[in-house]
């Protein structure tokens, strides 16, 4: 009966070390990541505008139906990257995330932006390089260090009313995303 | 063959703990990194630059494009405020009052995300377009049949969530409304 006691007990401390490798491991295995399913509709630095899922349809990505997203996939290897251009009064968020899905970096529109979206992406060397004066950039970018290379950039934006949907599509449609050549 | 049925008993005990605590954890964060008010849980770390390994987890097997911690955060309900699944046969009051937000939205899913709103009609609640009481607070149903003020007809049968979503929220900030204003999930009738 100690015995089997000692068993369960080893059976129980395994299980935890499983539970941990688990944890630790499924970022690394993962292929439904939003990563992997933004790779699979977008062209690298180009933007892309998410389509609305329909009702009871298939919303792999979990975007909100109330939203317009416009996602753009940079490689700061090729040049630091932009994506700027003018957005409606509505509210709009702006954030960059990571190749493990993970968010680099987020803003409003209420944080004192405005309607313009003027944003520089830089991965660690590039950061160097600009402290440096080394690179020209336009006056009032907002620059944001990556970690990474491959980032995306999802821009939210949220018409007021169903009817001005397209309307702001159109609009977020217009952004500029792209690498500048150094 | 004692042996054999020890460490058969072992290897059940081990997968059973592993697999089990790990899908327990990651299913609303009961353990580390989620945020649990009555039936809403939510991952707070989830739009940081540096989550905890729960949180990343979570991430990966999630899969959706996670908002940024200054964009707003996500909570979702998979069951009222009673502990029972939510159930596209029965009727919901979603009673109470909302944190401060810029706005927020809320939408009936499926567990694989798909909008179960009924199709044609508005795909969930959005707070610019729902009618409160005096004192701001609301009630909103979730079913198929009629009822009065805020009504959204859902579709389909089987179990789903719902997903309030608030956008530029300051839940966490300590100096704005604190979670527990989020409202209570209450069955009518099934």
């Amino acid at each position: 009966m100690v015995r089997t006691g000692l068993y369960l007990f080893a059976g129980l401390l395994l299980g935890l070390t499983i539970h941990l490798v688990v944890i630790l491991v499924l970022p690394l295995l993962a292929t439904t990541s939003a990563t992997a399913k933004v790779t699979a509709l977008t062209e690298p630095a180009k933007l892309q505008l998410l389509a609305e899922a329909p009702a009871g349809g298939p919303n792999p990505l979990r975007l909100d139906p109330y939203l317009s997203y416009a996602v753009c996939r940079l490689d700061l290897g090729k040049g630091p990257g932009v994506v700027s251009g003018t957005l409606p009064q509505a509210f709009w968020s702006v954030a960059v995330l990571g190749p493990d899905g993970t968010v680099i970096y987020s803003t409003t529109n209420r944080d004192g932006i405005g309607q313009q979206l003027d944003l520089g992406l830089f991965n660690p060397v590039q950061t160097r390089l600009l402290a440096e004066q080394q690179i020209d950039i336009e006056q009032g970018l907002l620059i944001v260090e990556s970690p990474a290379d491959n980032v995306f950039v999802v821009v939210r934006l949220a018409p007021e009313q169903p009817v001005m949907r397209e309307r702001y599509e159109a609009t977020l449609s217009g952004l500029a995303c792209g690498n500048i050549t150094l | 063959m004692r042996f054999l049925i020890n460490l058969l008993l072992m290897l059940v005990v081990a997968l059973g703990v592993g697999f089990g605590l790990s899908y327990y954890a990651l299913s609303d964060g009961r353990f580390f990194g989620g945020y649990q008010v009555g039936p809403w849980a939510a991952w707070p770390r989830a739009g940081a630059p540096d989550p905890d390994p729960y949180t990343r987890a979570f991430l990966a097997r999630n899969g959706a494009i996670q908002l940024g911690q200054s964009e707003g955060l996500q909570f979702v309900a998979t069951a009222d405020s009673d502990g029972h699944p939510l159930e596209r046969d029965c009727t919901y009051r979603i009673d109470g009052t909302t944190p401060i937000a810029t706005f927020w939205t809320l939408v009936p899913t499926a567990t694989d995300g798909s909008d179960i709103a009924l199709p044609g009609g508005p795909p969930g609640f959005h707070s610019q377009r729902v009618a409160r009481n005096n004192d701001g607070s609301l009630q909103l149903y979730v079913g198929k049949k009629l009822r009065p003020r805020n009504w959204l007809e859902i579709a389909g049968d089987g179990p789903y969530w719902l997903v309030l979503t608030l956008y530029d929220t300051a839940i966490f900030s300590g100096v704005s409304s604190a979670a527990t204003a989020l409202p209570s999930i209450i069955r009518e009738d099934c």
